[in-house]
């Protein structure tokens, strides 16, 4: 792999994280991991990211989004 | 100059280095910074007093700010300033969202523009009582009567509020309704007089960038209010004019980077007096995020067609909104969040 593309690559990630922290960050204030609106985001998954590979990080996202929300319960 | 002094230099030697350029002549500033010392000489430094100076063995660093200021200079401070209006963080990785009607005309009005902006994702509530218009004959604003209404939408939406001010005859409304930012207009960025008076008055400022003024002047300006009491400033980039007519200013985002590197002050970015025009505002205000903004500041009104001033440029409820949804967003791929709103007040 070309050196630029592992930076190009690498900062997609940190941005894929930093979104990631802010709606656990969001579904904490909300007290909630929120609607995943599964279906809709599925459909608009017409590109190279196939919709099956979708569906498992979404599930991720929403299993971390619960996760943060039952650590705030938790602490206060 | 400014002397970065190593952290946990002893308060004595501190001061012996003080008294040792105020008895040259030279008068200094000391910083509010509690993780080490920072000292700056307000007067010119001889050659001979500054190498003597510059040896002393708790002087890690010295800086030398690119204009005539001292306690806005990047160097007088050692993380980004984190201003506090009424609860919420401005700077310092939380961007924050002021909306609100250009002018306040009614209760109704205002009331119903502060759920907007709440119900969007704003966290600061803006509206002005007291209106600098470029026409006599055009609405001047309702003055104290119009602070009273926001205080009552802002507390009714737990949403602190930012009101334009611009007389220190003023003063007295804007504390009387606790007002807790005070808004400098462009057009009063260079009334030193003005800066001054408010400077002491304890409150955040958020202070707009005149309508020709140059970078170093606009920080010139902020050095006023720092050196007269208040290093609660922001600064706001709201377009300078320029030779090109299309839009009502051009928006300078050239700011956000270089500010960055100038000055420890958060920056809000203001879209809307810059473009004038609605459908430039949402992209214009993540261009803003993407570059580095503390905050925006943009006009809502929720029915803009009958609005008494610039209603030509206020976003309708579902604009804002998306607005917001944008920055957030843009903050995050940049590293950074949206401030929290506060918590609304409790029913009973």
């Amino acid at each position: 792999m070309q050196p630029q593309h592992r930076n190009h690559l690498s900062f997609l990630d940190r941005a894929l994280l930093n979104l990631l922290e802010e709606r656990a960050r969001l579904a904490r204030e909300a007290g909630g991991p929120g609607p995943a609106n599964l279906e809709d985001l599925c459909a608009r998954a017409t590109g190279d990211f196939p919709a099956h590979a979708l569906r498992e990080v979404m599930a991720a996202v929403e299993q971390g989004c619960a996760a943060a929300v039952a650590r705030q319960g938790g602490q206060s | 100059m400014i002397l970065r002094l190593r952290p946990g230099t002893p308060e004595a030697r501190v001061t012996a280095l003080v008294e040792h350029l105020e008895a040259a002549g030279v008068r200094t500033s000391r910083s509010p910074e509690r993780g080490r010392p920072i000292v700056a000489t307000v007067d010119k430094v001889p050659s001979e007093l500054r190498a003597s100076v510059v040896a002393w063995p708790e002087v890690e660093a010295v800086v030398d700010p690119v204009g005539e200021w001292r306690r806005v200079d990047r160097g007088f401070f050692d993380g980004p300033t984190v201003v506090d209006v009424g609860g919420v963080p401005v700077g310092g990785g939380s961007i924050c969202v002021v909306a609100g009607p250009c002018s306040v005309e009614n209760p109704d009005q205002v009331q119903e523009a502060a759920a907007i902006a709440r119900r969007s994702g704003a966290q600061l509530l803006r509206g002005g009582a007291y209106k600098p218009r470029t026409s006599p004959y055009a609405f001047q604003g309702l003055g104290r009567e119009g602070l009273h209404l926001l205080r009552e939408a802002g507390d009714a939406h737990g949403m602190p509020i930012v009101s334009e001010i611009m007389d220190a005859a003023q003063l007295p409304a804007f504390l009387d309704h606790g007002v807790d930012c005070l808004q400098v207009g462009a057009r009063n960025m260079q009334n030193f007089t003005l800066l001054k008076s408010i400077a002491g008055a304890r409150r955040p400022v958020l202070l707009k960038r005149g309508l020709s003024a140059t970078i170093k002047e606009w920080l010139q300006s902020a050095e006023y209010l720092a050196a007269h009491g208040c290093d609660e400033v922001i600064l706001c980039e709201r377009g300078i004019r320029t030779f090109e007519p299309a839009t009502r200013n051009t928006l300078d985002l050239t700011v956000l980077p270089l500010l960055q590197q100038w000055s420890h002050l958060p920056i809000v970015v203001d879209p809307s007096h810059a473009a004038g025009i609605p459908g430039l505002i949402p992209p214009l205000a993540r261009a803003a995020v993407a570059a580095g903004a503390d905050g925006l500041a943009v006009e809502v009104h929720p029915r803009p067609e009958e609005a008494k001033s610039d209603g030509g440029q206020a976003l309708l409820a579902g604009e804002l909104a998306g607005l917001v949804a944008d920055a957030r967003v843009m903050a995050a791929v940049t590293g950074r969040h949206l401030a929290s709103q506060l918590p609304l007040p409790s029913a009973g």
